[in-house]
């Protein structure tokens, strides 16, 4: 592609260039600015405020070094919940919305009748807020009045599970809610992918006799590693930064908290900006080991979305 | 070249369109942060601000509603913020006065003066306003705690009168369990209806003196007197008092239970009446949350709102006024005509107030300690552990002894922190 880009410069081009060259740069000026207030700079300021005890009121945080950190990982049982909790987020995000997305894209990827119509109301979801999708799935849970435990009483299941309610259960009911968000999500990449398979390979694998199974097996699907690749990478960072649809179910009560809130909660509600800045730097590293894997992969592959 | 002017002319316009909206902001008017989001409190929050900017069309408030919830998260952000909110809806006690020893507060002793407010603000809450001799805080309303049933539902069970002792009590769950009927249901999933379950056993059975002494984190809650708390807490449990799953509800769904008259009871502020179908409220009344040690003295919650001036307010002289109305008579007549509101100030006309309400003035003014509610007598982090061992004790009882020993531990490490 590059060479094709340099052979068909026009002539002149080179000449232009010269005079042109700082505009990039002046146009970068401004978004670099703010990419250094309101991201660099925070980062670097959550860092230094992790080993502080700082109430978010005192003018100057007491330095304490390690301790927040040391706290976390010895002392404090909310966050081993927290952290098994985005585990299991992310288990769940990176097998089943996968999966379902990949199905969903071969099937509407064929024409069919009211194809369009389907793709869009499994993409819908993604459209609204996770507020409102939290909204939404909390009177699904409803004990008594909800759409869920309707179903199950007309089924004749006499005493169905309060969900939000139950330790077991609750963490699960939001984890669903959320993959019922990323499907469609998902579906819209993997179709996006589907359409850049160059045909002539399908058709190829069809001439040699391949079934429709060996055909995705074996041309379909390692076709679509870059897209999965990158759909795995965006599961896990969706998992790790779980936080609007706890805050608004269960405030992270019954066995939900996520590391999110848990720091939303010590930060701002308990005032503990020290030891939540502690806990935003963990999950700013655990995240950082999958965003560096993802930028490399994209940065190698020059994939473009 | 004609590029760059273009883009030299969009920076301009975008630093003029700056300076304009500072220039708006410094003008003579009022920014007041309310959290009246509930349907009811919100707008008469808002009629209350369109009067007043009606009246004084040189110093306008400019009225931001927030979600309740977020605005108890986002306080400090606005204090700290300068120029801060002039005006803001807080409550009384130590959650105010957290941010009154780190001197977030105004004080507007001048204009409590001013106003005369010593002369009409009953004494209780004369002494809530009051800081080292300065007036930091307006208290405008409260409101009481009660256990709130439907009479007719008792009738149909076969009880003749509300409970008054603890053995009533587990003889009313009884007679209603028999009939049917859920004696309590409660909407815990945002956790903190189960604190008034705690603050009453816990005062009902230790007494108010204890009870505020573990709310300033002066005692243990190791200590065998909170392990009381929670063996009465148990015999509820065991005898089947409360609806099951609390924790799948929030408040206002629950009181659906007693609407739909699935249950009979519910532990509430008054302010379940704001979410109670009026054409119902005939069968809605409430009584003192029963005695279990009569030989102690009796607490009630009572928590009690109003509004205080930043420190950093930006315009404290309209801050001040504002305030003023906000306290002056005629707002607090309207607030309690119209929303049923109890009035700090004695010269309020309560004559036309409903039985109910002042039965509910009765109940507060007969205890011999008024509480501010769990979440707002301790401090927020404490709160946030003990409100969590609430609902881990409900859902498993048996693991008292680890629900107490980490709520012991959160509080030796709040201890720690404040001596740091």
């Amino acid at each position: 592609m590059a060479a094709t880009l340099k052979a068909g410069r026009l002539p002149g081009a080179s000449s232009k260039r010269r005079r042109m060259n700082w505009t990039p740069y002046l146009f970068l000026l401004l978004p670099l600015a703010l990419y250094f207030v309101w991201i660099i700079a925070p980062t670097f300021y959550t860092i230094y405020l992790s080993l502080t005890n700082w109430n978010g009121v005192d003018p100057i945080p007491g330095f304490v070094g390690l301790q927040n950190f040391e706290r976390l990982f010895t002392k404090d049982r909310t966050f081993s919940e927290a952290l098994l909790n985005n585990v299991r987020w992310l288990v769940v995000f990176i097998t089943i919305p996968t999966t379902l997305g990949l199905g969903l894209a071969m099937i509407f990827n064929n024409e069919m009748r009211g194809g369009r119509w389907y793709k869009i109301s499994f993409y819908s979801p993604l459209v609204m807020s996770l507020p409102v999708i939290g909204l939404i799935w909390g009177w699904v849970y409803h004990p008594r009045a909800g759409l869920l435990n309707g179903f199950l009483q007309a089924i004749g299941v006499a005493d169905p599970p309060g969900w939000l309610g139950d330790r077991d259960l609750a963490i699960w009911a939001v984890i669903i809610a959320a993959v019922w968000r990323q499907v469609g999500y998902v579906m819209v990449l993997y179709l996006a992918g589907l359409k850049n398979i160059d045909p002539s390979f399908v058709d190829a694998a069809r001439v040699d006799g391949a079934n429709r199974w060996q055909l995705f097996r074996h041309v379909i699907l390692p076709l679509l590693a870059p897209v999965t690749t990158i759909i795995v990478v965006i599961s896990i960072i969706d998992s790790l930064r779980a936080f609007d649809l706890v805050s608004i179910m269960t405030r992270g009560a019954q066995d939900t908290q996520v590391l999110a809130n848990f720091m939303y909660i010590e930060a701002f509600n308990n005032y503990r900006m020290g030891y939540g800045a502690a806990i935003a730097v963990v999950l700013f590293a655990i995240s950082l080991i999958f965003i560096g894997f993802y930028l490399s992969r994209v940065i190698r592959d020059e994939l473009e979305y | 070249m004609s590029r760059n002017k273009w883009f030299i002319a969009v920076l301009l316009m975008g630093v003029a369109l700056l300076s304009v909206v500072s220039v708006l902001a410094q003008d003579g008017t009022v920014a007041y942060n309310s959290y009246a989001s509930d349907p009811l409190p919100r707008a008469f929050d808002e009629k209350i601000v369109a009067m007043w900017n009606e009246q004084h069309p040189d110093m306008q408030v400019q009225h931001s509603i927030i979600n309740h919830e977020d605005f108890k998260q986002a306080i400090r952000a606005y204090l700290l913020a300068e120029p801060a909110p002039d005006v803001l809806t807080w409550f009384a006690g130590n959650r105010a006065r957290f941010f009154i020893d780190r001197g977030l507060i105004m004080d507007f002793s001048d204009a409590w003066q001013a106003e005369g407010f010593d002369d009409v603000y009953a004494p209780g809450f004369n002494a809530l306003a009051t800081v080292n001799e300065g007036k930091y805080f307006l208290p405008t309303s409260y409101y009481w705690w009660a256990v709130y049933y439907r009479p007719s539902l008792f009738e149909k069970a076969g009880i003749e009168k509300a409970p008054e002792t603890f053995d009533e009590l587990l003889g009313v769950c009884e007679s209603l369990n028999a009939a049917g009927i859920t004696p309590f249901t409660i909407g815990a999933r945002f956790r903190w209806p189960a604190a008034a379950w705690f603050d009453y056993l816990n005062m009902r059975t230790n007494g108010p003196e204890f009870h505020i002494n573990l709310m300033l984190l002066q005692e243990s809650y190791l200590d065998d007197r909170v392990k009381a708390t929670f063996a009465n807490w148990r015999k509820l449990l065991d005898a089947g008092c409360f609806v099951e799953d609390p924790a799948a509800l929030d408040w206002q769904e629950a009181v659906d239970d007693m609407v739909q008259e699935r249950a009979a009871m519910y532990l509430m502020g008054a302010f379940i009446t704001d979410s109670y179908p009026d054409e119902l409220e005939e069968d809605l009344d409430f009584f003192r949350f029963p005695i279990i040690d009569p030989a102690i003295p009796v607490g009630e919650d009572a928590p009690t709102d109003g509004y205080f001036i930043a420190a950093q307010a930006r315009n404290p002289e309209g801050a001040k006024a504002f305030l003023a109305f906000l306290g002056s008579k005629d707002v607090q007549q309207m607030a309690f005509e119209e929303l049923g509101r109890l009035p700090t100030r004695t010269d309020v006309d309560i004559s036309q107030a409903e039985p109910a309400t002042q039965q509910g003035i009765q109940l507060i003014q007969s205890a011999d300690y008024v509480a501010q509610f769990y979440d707002r007598d301790t401090t927020p982090a404490m709160a946030e552990a003990g409100m969590d061992g609430f609902m881990r004790f409900w859902d498993n009882p048996d693991d008292i002894d680890t629900i107490l020993q980490d709520l012991e531990n959160e509080r030796l490490r709040i201890l720690e922190e404040e001596a740091q």
